[in-house]
């Protein structure tokens, strides 16, 4: 899982050079986007507090273009790819937080979840490279 | 309802006590037009809708009007009457009172009863009645058009003076496995119908005679008085008469006319949401009078405000009404309760760029947007859209406002309960949403208004741009008002929005389907429809 992401970031920043055409703001290239709580695994019950950890780039709110700054997504149970010239879609397994928000409420039915975190820009478009997080499982009692 | 209760008792027990095996009766037989499409569309619900009328219309009009309601099929009923004036009472009441229900639902949903009344010696049991007049009652039922009552030589006879209302002779007819010829009649529940323009005419004709007759003499009057001067202005005699016109014809006019009294006396009914006796039930079908919350008036037509010029959006006046909002789908949609909307009106489209750029032009809103004047506004957070309403009431001082969540919903159903307003499952090409039509995604949506309207004749409710309403965003239902006002708290982070859009799936669009966003970000399939207070 873990190496899957990370051999598609590698060949995202292969693709830099030739990235032009695309939407997206450059991504400081050490930018890394994580999940502070819960953890990868992490068996939890009800309710819980998400956290978001980003190194290297700042937060802001949605539409403010500030460079090197974005916003936090988080996709809940989400398998499709994001497509790097549109907007995060906005649904219900497309969490946005536009506002500036670094953690969020999140409840969830009993069973397995998984949950990844997207940064986008000012549009809500990803970055370019896409700035993501590990896609972690998570277990709802 | 003691006096019902009595006639129940009593005229229930006395038919089955005395054995009378033939008996001359006026037959009523009614039955639903369109009956096996109504339960295709919906069974359980018509169902339900069919044996409540029979419950609270049809058998207590019976009874009201000394009748026996001998038997129900699945989709009509035979009751049998001593008198036939009250037979065709009964029938009128009826017809007029599934008028008013049908008032609050969609053209298609409406449940319409054909009449068939026939005078006829018949075969009485207690749980049936036979005989050929039984059959005629319901040849004459199967020929009636849907709301009206078609009634028998026989009976026309008997009711003809008696009983006030318009008959349309339809001549002789051949009903099937009936030997004779019958002569059918239909009967108009409201007299003047027929000769409302001869007594207009009349009218018009006494009145023009009065005011001729004034004018001479006046003119005699005048030339009496004035002639001993030899006043040069006579040129002017006319104008007099007009001055003295008002006293002379009004006697002369309020004796031709006691004409419109009769109408009362059609039946002395329970009118309840019924509309006015309509010059012919013909015309009832013609001019869908529809859902308790119609697109009767497309108030708000392009209006020029002569003070600012400004292009209003459409609207649509909706009359507000009773329905079950939420659903069981999603969490977030329950718990499904009962909720109240006073009448208002509803913009007939999202707003387009068109419209959100005169604002812009005002500099009362936030950026111009770039795109097709006729595509709904997007990238609009619930504050632009804020900006966008209090612009519009101020410049045409009218109480322009963001609908409220129950607003948005009651409107978006047009009057259904099910998923989509036009029924439980999905059909492309209805919406504009992601993978469930065959327009193509693309960067805008669709410009507003090119799918179907709704039952209530509003565009996109449903796909297309979501849209923001007033309510602050709640996980459920859960303690919610009833009253159809928005669900607001002072400082909420985030608001509702609805219809779903067209980068969302069909699940999106359903009418019940509610999700939120941050109150002051903007997102591009983020757009917004506007309300109106009456």
């Amino acid at each position: 899982m873990k190496f899957m992401q990370w051999t598609v970031l590698a060949a995202a920043l292969t693709c830099l050079p030739f990235a032009a055409l695309a939407q997206g703001k450059p991504a400081h290239k050490d930018a890394l986007l994580y999940f502070v709580w819960p953890q990868n695994g992490a068996v939890i019950k009800g309710g819980f507090w998400c956290r978001f950890g980003l190194r290297n780039m700042g937060v802001t709110h949605a539409g403010d273009n500030y460079a090197n700054s974005g916003h936090h997504h988080l996709l809940v149970d989400v398998n499709e790819p994001l497509n790097p010239k549109e907007p995060i879609p906005q649904d219900k397994s497309h969490l946005h937080f536009g506002a500036g928000q670094t953690e969020a409420r999140i409840e969830l039915p009993p069973g397995k979840h998984t949950l990844q975190l997207v940064l986008g820009d000012a549009e809500h478009y990803p970055f370019n490279p896409p700035v993501v997080s590990q896609k972690i499982t998570i277990t709802v009692r | 309802m003691a006096e019902i209760r009595k006639f129940k008792s009593g005229r229930a027990g006395e038919p089955s006590s005395e054995p009378t095996p033939r008996r001359l009766a006026a037959i009523v037989a009614g039955d639903i037009s369109g009956y096996s499409r109504l339960m295709q569309i919906d069974e359980e619900g018509t169902h339900t809708r069919v044996k409540r009328i029979e419950r609270d219309l049809i058998e207590p009009s019976i009874v009201e009007h000394h009748g026996k309601l001998v038997k129900t099929t699945g989709d009509g009923f035979i009751a049998i009457f001593d008198s036939p004036v009250e037979a065709v009472r009964c029938s009128i009441v009826i017809q007029q009172n599934v008028v008013g229900r049908n008032a609050s639902l969609p053209k298609h949903h409406w449940i319409e009863y054909r009449i068939g009344v026939n005078l006829g010696d018949v075969i009485i049991e207690t749980d049936d009645v036979y005989g050929d007049g039984v059959n005629i009652a319901t040849r004459l039922e199967g020929i009636a058009r849907p709301g009206e009552v078609y009634i028998s030589g026989g009976i026309y006879e008997q009711i003809k003076h008696k009983l006030v209302c318009g008959y349309e002779s339809l001549g002789d007819r051949k009903v099937k496995n009936i030997t004779d010829p019958v002569r059918v009649y239909r009967v108009l529940p409201d007299p003047s119908a027929l000769h409302q323009n001869r007594k207009r005419r009349e009218r018009i004709l006494a009145l023009l005679l009065g005011l001729a007759l004034l004018i001479i003499a006046g003119g005699t009057l005048w030339q009496m008085l004035w002639q001993p001067r030899k006043s040069a202005n006579q040129a002017s005699a006319p104008v007099s008469s007009p001055v003295e016109a008002p006293k002379v014809p009004a006697p002369a006019l309020t004796s031709p006319p006691p004409l419109p009294k009769p109408a009362p006396t059609i039946a002395p009914i329970q009118q309840q949401a019924a509309p006015q006796p309509e010059p012919s039930p013909a015309s009832k079908q013609a001019a869908p009078l529809p859902p308790s919350a119609s697109p009767v008036t497309p108030a708000g037509q392009p209006t020029t405000q002569a003070a600012a010029s400004i292009r209003e959006p459409e609207i649509v006046s909706l009359r507000g009404g009773s329905f079950a909002m939420g659903s069981n789908e999603d969490a977030s949609e329950k718990p499904v309760r009962q909720v109240t909307v006073k009448p208002f009106a509803m913009g007939k489209f999202p707003v387009s760029v068109q419209e959100w750029n005169a604002c812009a032009a005002a500099k009362a809103c936030g950026f111009t947007a770039t795109g097709k004047d006729d595509a709904p506004i997007t990238n609009i957070s619930w504050n632009d859209a804020k900006q966008y309403v209090a612009w519009l009431a101020e410049t045409t001082r009218k109480p322009y406002r963001l609908p409220s969540e129950a607003e948005w919903e009651y409107a978006a159903r047009g009057g259904t309960q099910t998923r989509y307003w036009w029924g439980d499952q999905f059909q492309a090409g209805m919406v504009n949403c992601r993978n469930c039509s065959d327009i193509p995604a693309s960067d805008q949506p669709v410009k507003v208004g090119s799918l179907k309207p709704n039952p209530f004749g509003l565009f996109d409710m449903g796909g297309g741009v979501d849209q923001w309403v007033e309510d602050c965003w709640h996980k459920t239902y859960q303690g919610g008002p009833a009253d159809g006002s928005a669900w607001v708290e002072n400082e909420c982070p985030s608001r509702v929005i609805r219809s779903g859009s067209w980068r969302k799936d069909s699940g999106y669009a359903r009418a019940s389907s509610r999700g939120s966003y941050d109150t002051n970000v903007r997102y591009p399939t983020h757009g917004f429809r506007i309300a109106l207070s009456p």
